[in-house]
């Protein structure tokens, strides 16, 4: 892949929550100038990862370089430096409540750069066309769709022009079209703009479209850490059963109790609407 | 049992308080450094002014009516009380001396740091507690804009800003009230209760009254920033609970702060 974009070196990363490991040992690099997509079932550790890339959280052992830094080593003033060279994408894009859509992705250019009003409107309304968001620049973010805000999102961690994009579910809680179009958003983010992107997910159709490179993450340590053809070829059993949702076809009935007995009710429902299914 | 299980019971109740108590002060110390840097970001902060306008007018102009109906009504509770009591003594000539004393000194800051407290410092700690438990406040952090900047100082400004200059107001609608009802209701005589607010109030007065609205004002700012700030360190709930444990919090604690802090500042000037 010829790409100028920095790769993201995690060596032997361990993470957790007040002493306690949710996953230990991880070693990876992320291929700078791909989609890597970071894959696991809920509660796997998958965000948690996430925050201790971004320095949210603190790791109970090991590094992560971003390029050539070690952000647990960098000075506050570097990593301030390194910050405004990443963009992310929260679950539910985490736009700011009391900022219209405009003033949420104008935000990064008004702190950081020295532009001039006009300026700044043009890059703003260039990254809202971007996601297809221009219309809605005076909106607020609770004027607009789930999808809508991840998009506005999106624009806003692409704002700065940033070498490494981040997105933590982006998938989730939207329907396919939703979902669909946002993959290909990113797909186009990606060849458009020379940069590293890493996804959480676990949306399985989702990785499959955009991912370049997987890890996956399980039972407390990787699993899989390649490229997503490999993957998709594994015969591992664990990870087959994850691609192939296979719980779902072994599961079997859980509902064992009888129903409800209508006399445990405190109102007597019956007496005012009948039986739903009776004319 | 064991001697030692019998005396780790004992000594059970003891080291519940040492343990309640060193979490106080842990958490006063936590506040302290929150104050400490709030007030550093003051000073370093590009564009702090528009931000501070928008705060000012939050917590300034949008608590003038409550501000002036509180002060209005307690000048004429406080006019009503004195002139009865002064009238059995036939010192009814001292009304406007009392009325404006008790306002300016006491009423003045402490009833308006407390309303403050329930129309503006409850929003403050819901606002940041939103803000902290839908990740916006990690959002800004990874934009590298710092929250205490972005969000802490403004506030922090405005309240000094705007606690002093609405007790000011407070307390001049108070003593206009004191005269509607110990003058113009129950027939004091005027020209005397204006020349005894002028002859009372003196600068030392005055300044003790504003030298503890700029003290309620950090107060109150401070605890109720930091409760919002802090919401998804709760014990006592998570989420959007974690946000209204945190408002409850910050409101009562803010109130016993400024009635004890006011008690404090009384005995140190007096």
């Amino acid at each position: 892949m010829n790409s100028t974009a920095p790769d993201i070196r995690i060596e032997n990363l361990t993470i957790g929550y007040d002493g306690n490991p949710v996953v230990t040992h991880i070693n990876a690099t992320l291929p700078g100038g791909g989609i890597t997509v970071i894959l696991g079932r809920s509660g796997c550790g998958k965000s948690t990862l996430l925050k201790n890339i971004l320095k949210l959280n603190t790791p109970m052992d090991g590094a992560v370089y971003l390029g050539r830094h070690n952000i647990y080593r960098l000075k506050r003033k570097a990593f301030r430096c390194l910050k405004q060279r990443i963009g992310v994408l929260f679950q539910d894009g985490a736009l700011l409540g009391a900022l219209t859509l405009f003033d949420n992705v104008a935000l990064p250019l008004r702190e950081h750069t020295r532009l001039k009003q006009q300026e700044i409107y043009e890059v703003v309304k260039s990254k809202l066309s971007l996601v297809g968001l221009e219309k809605f620049m005076d909106y607020y973010p609770n004027e607009l769709s789930g999808g809508m805000r991840k998009r506005a999102g999106l624009a806003r961690a692409m704002v700065m022009d940033p070498d490494i994009l981040f997105c933590d579910e982006p998938t989730s809680g939207l329907d396919p079209i939703n979902s669909a179009e946002l993959d290909g958003l990113l797909l186009e983010l990606k060849e458009r703009f020379d940069m590293t992107v890493v996804v959480v997910s676990h949306d399985l159709a989702s990785m499959e479209t955009i991912a370049d490179y997987v890890v996956v993450l399980g039972e407390g340590k990787t699993l899989f850490k390649g490229q997503k053809e490999e993957l998709l070829a594994t015969e591992e059993p664990y990870l087959r059963q994850f691609l192939d949702r296979e719980g779902a076809k072994r599961a079997t009935p859980r509902v064992t109790t009888a129903p409800l007995d209508p006399s445990v009710m405190k109102m007597d429902c019956a007496k005012y609407i009948g039986d739903l299914n009776s004319n | 049992m064991s001697q030692a299980e019998t005396e780790n019971k004992l000594l059970q109740p003891l080291t519940m308080i040492g343990k309640y108590f060193m979490d106080m002060l842990a958490e006063a110390g936590a506040m302290f450094i929150f104050l400490m840097d709030g007030l550093l970001h003051i000073f370093s902060s590009t564009g702090i002014f528009n931000k501070t306008i928008k705060e000012l007018y939050f917590i300034g102009v949008k608590s003038l009516t409550v501000i002036s109906l509180i002060g209005l009504f307690t000048g004429m509770v406080v006019g009503l009380q004195t002139q009865y009591a002064l009238s059995k003594f036939g010192s009814d000539g001292f009304l406007g001396a009392a009325v404006a004393l008790s306002l300016v000194r006491e009423l003045g800051p402490v009833l308006t740091a407390i309303m403050l407290t329930g129309r503006a410092g409850s929003s403050m700690t819901a606002e940041i507690g939103v803000m902290r438990i839908s990740e916006q406040i990690d959002a800004l952090e990874l934009m590298d804009i710092n929250p205490m900047n972005y969000l802490v100082s403004p506030k922090l400004l405005a309240s000094l800003i705007s606690f002093p200059i609405l007790t000011a107001l407070f307390d001049l609608i108070g003593i206009a009230g004191g005269y509607m009802t110990g003058v113009s209701l129950l027939g004091g005589n005027s020209g005397v209760y204006w020349h005894r607010v002028q002859t009372a109030l003196g600068w030392d007065d005055i300044s003790t009254g504003f030298s503890k609205s700029l003290i309620f004002a950090v107060l109150v700012c401070t605890v109720c920033c930091f409760q919002g700030y802090f919401t998804h360190h709760r014990k006592d709930g998570k989420g959007p609970e974690g946000v209204s444990q945190a408002t409850t919090t910050a409101v009562v604690m803010s109130c016993v702060l400024v009635l004890v802090a006011d008690y404090i500042i009384t005995s140190l000037l007096l």
